[in-house]
Parts: structure tokens; sequence; C-alpha cells
């Protein structure tokens, strides 16, 4: 359960910010930092460091992190091991890519097959629901219904079999009996497994 | 040492193969003393294979840098608990510990049962030698502990050699977990393969009767356990260290630790039904076999890097001799499956579709969907490249996905099952049991709702945990209050004396109620927050209910590492409440950097505080702060899982024979008509489990 990577593809310490700039404007970025201190104080959970709309951020769950040191989404990008535990180069490059796809409002299936032809299949955390790797999410809930019909078949047959042999038992003395169940009431629930 | 080590390993080799040979030949010649060499060879195979790994100790802890293992794996400044947990650091070790681990279950087998079951301890004897067999092959031959150091000098002569210090232990092992995960992980591994021996072994030596799964219910239960310590462990250990936020990320490894204990959980289940009522015969001696094989397979995955795994530890062609043993395994099974196939034939039938029966039909059937579920996920990348040829990426969004609403049902499964009679349930029965908890689970949801649970899974979570709880408490109550009304004793004593006549029952319920907790933690999950932020000394970050304010950050450093610590001043409700001290720690032997997350925690949630490091870009200190609800339930259930499973290891305790005067008759005279017997009677006898 333990995680070895030991740092990631990149070099941890090139003068990359940490949150990326979205916006070349200055007055654009005075109105974000405003509307930022707002949000801050208004929700103290906002996300400061990651990306600038819960879309992009969402987004930037669903796409892996590509710099070949760890398996973790961009959006989640924390490299144990390396000299910052937190986004790498390429989960930064990735986050703001994201971040300038979302503000050109480009749809998330646009977002996630631009992510594709960048950087090839692996990108995607999940697999495509679609071609050979539909069969990822249909086997684990065709599987199971395939084994319910079978246990039910299984069920039936032994059903059948409960039927064609009736559970008599051996004959049992009616004073027994009796007696049997008047103690089997005083003990209640005891016995039952 | 390093010869006494090597030597002794050859020897363990030699024994286990002895012990198989040998035992083979007692079995088919019916010669005792062959049987007797064979047991006492695979017996032997445990000093061997202890006085190797006392050997690699003994490099460990005298810092001897000419072994290979210890280099790579060791340095001076290492603490001494580290360095004794340095075996299983590494591959090589690894398999050595696997091998004794073995060694301890297959001498404990074989000396507990020297006298007992004669027809069936000699298969038991060359199933365990013949497992162990391979992993010394490994251990001997493909990747041996005892390697030395040696170079060429300039004539092309090779020398040995020694290094002054070693590479040290990798930084993210350096947790006081690491110490005791790994063991039992692999405690749990190796146990699985006492209940696949004696299956086998009964397979093939067509040993009559349910006896096998009496002999193993114990060592079954404990590999079970010990797997369950293990996984929660590896969780914690995974929270604790790795500064995510997180405890599980459906790695591939982790993943393979969970297959055999889900199959293990339903092969628990599903004996009762060929103990109580001689059923499923084939599928139970198949489930224990596929338990050992996922088991072989998970000890696959963690060493070889067949599937992509952010548990580098050493990846290399050794999962093409495991591929190898699976091979073989399964044809082992098969063939004995084959071979006596009507030996397994059972009786089954079914009275009615709402009884104890189906329901442990429907929970081996759920527990066995989640087992493909993850078996699946985690292969699909290389069956996609396979076809395809490209690869393709299953994170644990798609595990997530998959497996919570399979993981629902089997909670809402713990909550009906036991409950429903043997045989038939009656609808009445039916309503009796169930009102009251279903009401309550309802009430909780409810409740639940109200106070912020929107989440339509954890809503669920908590319905039917609730539920769950209310069943098992019920089930308490109602045993005790018989017993109570019966003896004359309080309450309390009345449940303390049910629990221990039903100790595997009882047991069995503390432990689903553990699961209940471990359930209501996970289902905190989707309330997660947190909030990274730049952070300069007085300056100060909110979540939730807290207001972090940054105090100063020192320097401290020692022989092992040096480390950046934080000192935060925590307040709660603007009041302060506590410090943390979050620290980014600079191994000196490796130059790795390792974060130690400082974690508050209380019931209701975790605050769980990461230093990150220095921003790349300003160079200032980056504190990155998580809100986690009740994920201190999950630790707790697994406490609560370990109890429950020691309580259900203990005998039950039989009520004594209370001798009285025969004035009353007995069951025994109503059936003949008799007069009272003579002396006493037995008042009465509890015998079931």
């Amino acid at each position: 359960m333990i995680n070895l990577r030991n740092g990631c593809g990149a070099p941890q310490n090139s003068p990359r910010p940490l949150r990326p700039p979205s916006a070349s404007s200055a007055l654009i970025f005075a109105f974000r930092a405003i509307v930022l201190a707002i949000v801050l104080t208004m929700a103290s959970a906002s996300p400061a460091s990651a990306q600038d709309t819960p879309r992009a951020k969402a987004l930037s769950k669903r796409v892996l992190c590509m710099c070949g040191g760890c398996e973790d989404s961009a959006g989640m990008c924390n490299h144990p091991g390396g000299t910052f535990s937190g986004p790498c180069e390429t989960a930064r490059g990735m986050q703001k890519d994201l971040d300038a796809r979302v503000t050109r409002n480009e749809s998330d299936d646009q977002i996630l097959q631009a992510m594709v032809e960048q950087y090839g299949p692996t990108v995607l955390v999940e697999p495509p629901k679609k071609g050979f790797d539909l069969l990822a999410w249909i086997m684990p809930i065709a599987v199971p219904l395939i084994a319910l019909v079978l246990v039910w078949e299984v069920v039936r047959r032994w059903r059948h079999k409960a039927t064609l042999a009736p559970a008599g038992g051996p004959q049992v003395n009616a004073e027994f009996l009796a007696r049997a169940q008047r103690e089997a009431g005083r003990e209640g629930s005891e016995h039952d497994e | 040492m390093d010869i006494l080590g090597s030597f002794a390993l050859l020897l363990a080799f030699l024994a286990a193969v002895y012990a198989v040979l040998a035992g083979i030949a007692g079995i088919i010649t019916r010669r005792t003393l062959l049987t007797k060499s064979a047991r006492n060879a695979g017996m032997a195979v445990f000093v061997l294979v202890t006085v190797a790994v006392g050997c690699l100790e003994y490099f460990f802890f005298t810092n001897d840098f000419s072994i290979v293992y210890v280099v790579e794996h060791s340095n001076r400044a290492l603490p001494a608990f580290y360095k004794f947990a340095a075996l299983w650091a590494g591959q090589e070790g690894s398999l050595l510990f696997w091998s004794w681990l073995l060694s301890i279950y297959a001498f404990l087998v074989l000396f507990l049962n020297r006298k007992r079951h004669p027809e069936l301890m000699p298969y038991v004897g060359v199933v365990l030698a013949g497992v162990q067999t391979f992993f010394l092959t490994l251990n001997n031959f493909v990747a041996t502990p005892f390697q030395v150091l040696a170079g060429p000098d300039g004539a092309g002569v090779m020398h040995l050699s020694k290094l002054s210090e070693g590479h040290g232990l990798t930084p993210l092992l350096q947790y006081p977990e690491m110490v005791i995960h790994p063991p039992m992980l692999y405690l749990g591994y190796t146990g699985f393969s006492v209940p696949f021996a004696f299956a086998l072994a009964a397979l093939l030596g067509r040993y009559p009767g349910e006896k096998w799964i009496h002999i193993t219910r114990r060592w079954t239960m404990i590999a079970w356990c010990f797997q369950s310590i293990g996984i929660l462990l590896g969780a914690h250990w995974a929270y604790a260290m790795l500064g995510w936020g997180g405890y599980w990320a459906w790695d591939p490894v982790e993943n393979a630790s969970l297959l055999p204990w889900i199959t293990g959980t339903a092969f628990l289940h599903s004996v009762m039904m060929q103990e109580k009522r001689g059923m499923m015969k084939i599928w139970n001696v198949w489930l224990v076999f596929t338990t050992f094989m996922l088991c072989i397979l998970g000890t696959m995955l963690t060493r070889s890097g067949v599937v992509s795994s952010v548990h580098a530890f050493a990846q290399s062609s050794i999962g093409s001799w495991f591929v190898g043993f699976l091979i073989i395994t399964f044809l082992v099974c098969f063939a004995a499956y084959w071979k006596n196939r009507d030996y397994l034939r059972s009786d089954n039938q079914l009275d009615s579709l709402v009884s104890r029966e189906s329901s442990f039909l429907f929970n081996n059937l759920i527990l066995l969907a989640a087992c493909f579920a993850v078996l699946w996920g985690t292969l699909f990348p290389v069956l996609s490249e396979w076809v395809q040829g490209s690869k393709i990426s299953v994170g644990a969004p798609f595990f997530n996905k998959v497996n919570v609403p399979i993981a629902l049902f089997l909670l809402l499964l713990t909550g009906v099952g036991p409950l429903l009679a043997w045989r038939k349930t009656s609808f009445d029965a039916l309503k009796r049991n169930f009102a009251w908890p279903f009401g309550g689970g309802v009430l909780a949801g409810i409740i639940g709702f109200i106070f912020g649970f929107r989440d339509i899974y954890s809503l669920l979570c908590l319905i039917l945990g609730v539920f769950v709880t209310l069943t098992i408490a019920s089930e308490f109550f109602r045993g005790a209050r018989v017993i109570s009304a019966r003896d004359g004793t309080n309450f309390f004593t009345a449940m303390g004396e049910l629990t221990m006549r039903n100790t595997r029952r009882y047991g069995g319920y503390v432990i689903h109620f553990g699961m209940v907790l471990v359930f209501i933690g996970i289902a905190g999950t989707p309330f997660n927050k947190d909030l990274q932020k730049e952070m300069s000394v007085g300056e100060s970050l909110g979540i939730g209910p807290y207001t972090i304010l940054c105090q100063n950050f020192d320097h401290l450093d020692n022989a092992n590492f040096e480390s950046d610590r934080a000192t935060l001043e925590v307040f709660k409700n603007g009041k302060s409440d506590m410090m943390l001290f979050p620290e980014r720690r600079l191994f000196h032997a490796s130059q790795v950097t390792e974060t130690m997350v400082a974690i508050q925690s209380s019931p209701l949630r975790d605050l769980y505080v990461v230093y990150a490091g220095r921003s790349p870009e300003s160079g200032k200190p980056v504190i990155h702060a998580y809100l986690l609800p009740l994920i201190k339930w999950i630790w707790f259930g697994g406490i609560v899982v370990v109890l429950g499973t020691g309580l259900a290891l203990l005998p039950n305790r039989r009520t004594a024979l209370v001798l009285r005067p025969a004035t009353e008759r007995s069951w025994a005279d109503a059936i003949a008509g008799a007069t009272p017997a003579i002396g006493a009677v037995a008042r009465r006898v509890e015998g079931h489990d």
C-alpha cells in the first residue's frame, strides 16, 4: 500500500509558477484576485492553488499527470519524494491547458479528446466507453448478471430436488415432540444458527 | 556468514524437494517411515530458512556492506527497528520472508497434527512442501539475498569488495508501519496456503466428510485476520505518509492484496453451507484453490511489475516464474478435481428462497462479483495493450464506480443474511426481525439527509450501516434476554454468556459490526475538503471550522535525516485549539525528501496538514490542509474486526454438566417412557457453533 515514486520525470525546481497566471491582462488579473479574495472570505475551502473553475478542477481529475513519474491525476498530482509535494511541472502545465480550454468554452468531450490527441489514450483516468475499451465497463456488470442467472438456475434445481424429496425425517414420539417444542420455545432464538 | 546463509537456503530447498518426493513415495508405498521422514524434512525447512533469515538480519545489524542486499536497503544511521524491517524492503528479502513465514505455518501444521489425521497429513505435507519448493527455488536460483559485492580488477579478475556505507532504506519505508504492515499482509498471503493444502489433500486422499473444513477453520480465520490487518495498516500507512489525504488509490498492488481477502471472505461464509447442510462442496474446494492462486497472483503483481504500479519495488523478469507456478498449481488442482469429482458430490437442496442458504449464495455471488470487478480493472490495461496494441489507464474513479454499488449490496446482505433461518424463514419472522432495524435505518437516513448527507451512496451507506447495526444489536439483545430470563442473571452477564457459548456466531456479528464502521468511515469521502496556500509566518488559512495560523518554520538535524518543520497554531471557531508540526525530512543516505503529515484526528473529522515544501515559483512555504470526515471510523472498525476475529477463534464455552437430583424426567426418559434415571442427568449441553 505504499507508494514508491521517487519524484517526477521533469525537474521539480524549475521556475514555473505554482499557480499559473491564467490571463495576460493585468486588469483581469486584478479582478480575479479581488473575486478570489471575496470567494476565500465567503467559503474557506475554495481552491486557492489549483484551478480557476470547478469544471477545470473536475476535468483535471479525469486526466492523468503525464510526467511518467507518478500515477496521479493532473489535479491531484502530489510527488512524495520530490523537493515539492504538489503538482509537478507537467501537471501544472496540464492544469493551465485545461484552464485555458475551459475559458475558451470548449465542451468536456472536446477537451478530453484534445488531451487524448496530445498525450495518447493513457491520459484518460478511466477507460473510454467505446470500442474494445467498453468491455472494461460492461464486464463488471455482465459477469455478475450471468452469475446471477446461473445461481438462479442452481437454486431452481435445488428447490426442485427439495420438493421431490420432502424432509420427512424419522418418526418422533409425540410426547417427546411436545416436550421438545416447549423447551425450544423457552430457549428462543438461541439455537437457530 | 553469507556462506552459512546460502548453504542453509540450499539445504532448505533440498529438504523441501525431499519432503515432496518422500511424501509421495510414502503415500504410494504406504510406508510409515517414509511419511515420517518426509514430515521431518518439511519441519527441517523451517529451521534452515530461519538460519538464513538470521544470517541476513545479522548482516543488517553488523552493517556488513559487502552484501548487495544490505548495501541497497540499509545504512549505518538507520534505526534498529528499520534495520530489522529492511529484511522485507526489497525483492530478494521479501521472497525470503515469504518462504520463512510459509515455513513457520508449515512447521506448526505438521507439528501440531503429528499424531492426528494420519490419512490426511501426508498429503498436506506434500502440498505445503511443493509450495515451499517453488519459493525456495526463487530464493536460491533467481533472487538470492546473499549476493556479495565484487568487481573486476585491471586484469579482469573478480575481487570481493566492501563499501563503508549503504544506500539507505527508501524514506517512504521509514515509517513505523513498515515494521508491521508487510509481515501482516504476508502472514495473510502465506496463511491461505494452509486451507489450500488441506483442501487439495482431502481431495487427493479422498478424505471423507467435512473434516478438512473443521481442521482448517481457525487457520483460515487467522490468515484472513492477518490479511485484514495488513490491508488496513497499508491503507493507514498510505494515509499518514503520502500526504495526499487519501488511504486507498486502487493501485494494482493494493488490489492484489484485496483479491484473496475477498475470496477468503466468501470461503469463510460458504463453508458454513457445507458444515451445516453438506452443500456446495465443489464450490468450496474451488474457492479455496482460487484464494491461494490469487495470493500467488498478488505476490506476482507486487514483485514483477507486470502492471504499472506505484509500488515500484523491483521490476524484474521474476513474473514468468510465478506464471509458471500458477499454471502448474491450476493444473494440479484441476487434475485432482477431475479425478476425484465424484467424491465432492453433495446433496444440494434448497427448501426456500428466503433462507440462510440462499443468503449465502448471494453473499458469494456478490463477493465474487467484487473480486472479478477488481481483477478485471487491474488486468484490463494488460489485456487492452495485448488486443489493441495501446495501453490505457484504469484509475480509481473506475473502481469506485464499479465497486461502490457492489459493496453497498454486500452491506445489505450483511444485515439480512444472519437473521434468516436455515432452510426457511416465514414472512412473520421476516417482519418481526427486520421491521425495527429497517425503520431505524430509514430514520437515520432522514436525520443524515437533514444534516447534510446528500451524496446518494453515502446516504445509502448510512441507512444500511444503521440497519445492519440494529439487526446485530437485536440478535444480542434477544439472545441475552432469553438467557437472562431463564438463568435469572443480569442482562450483561447473560450477553457475555451468550457470546461465549457460540463464539463463532457472535464473533462473526462483531466482525460485521466492525465492517459497518469501516463502511461509515468510507462514506465520509464525498465530503472531503482541501485547500493549498502559500503561507509565510503570520499568515493564516481557513478550512471548515478551523483557522490555521503559521507561527514559525525551523530546521532540525540528526544522523539519519534533516527536517524542515512548520509550527502551526490551529484555532477552532476562533479559539486556540492545538498546535500542529508538519515536517519535510531530507534523508542523508538517499537524498530523498519525505513529508511527515500532521494529523489531528477526532471521530467526526481529521484535520490533515501537509507542509508541501517551498513553492518552486515564489520560494514561499506551501501548506496543504485537508478536512476529512469520519476517517477515524475506518481504523476503529479495523480494530473491531480484529477483536471479533479473536472472539470467533475462542473455543465455545460448554455448559458444565450440572448434577441434580433426578426428580425431573429427562428427554431421553420421555422418549423411552422409562423411570427417572438413576443418580443424575445432564441438565443441558450446548454443542452447536
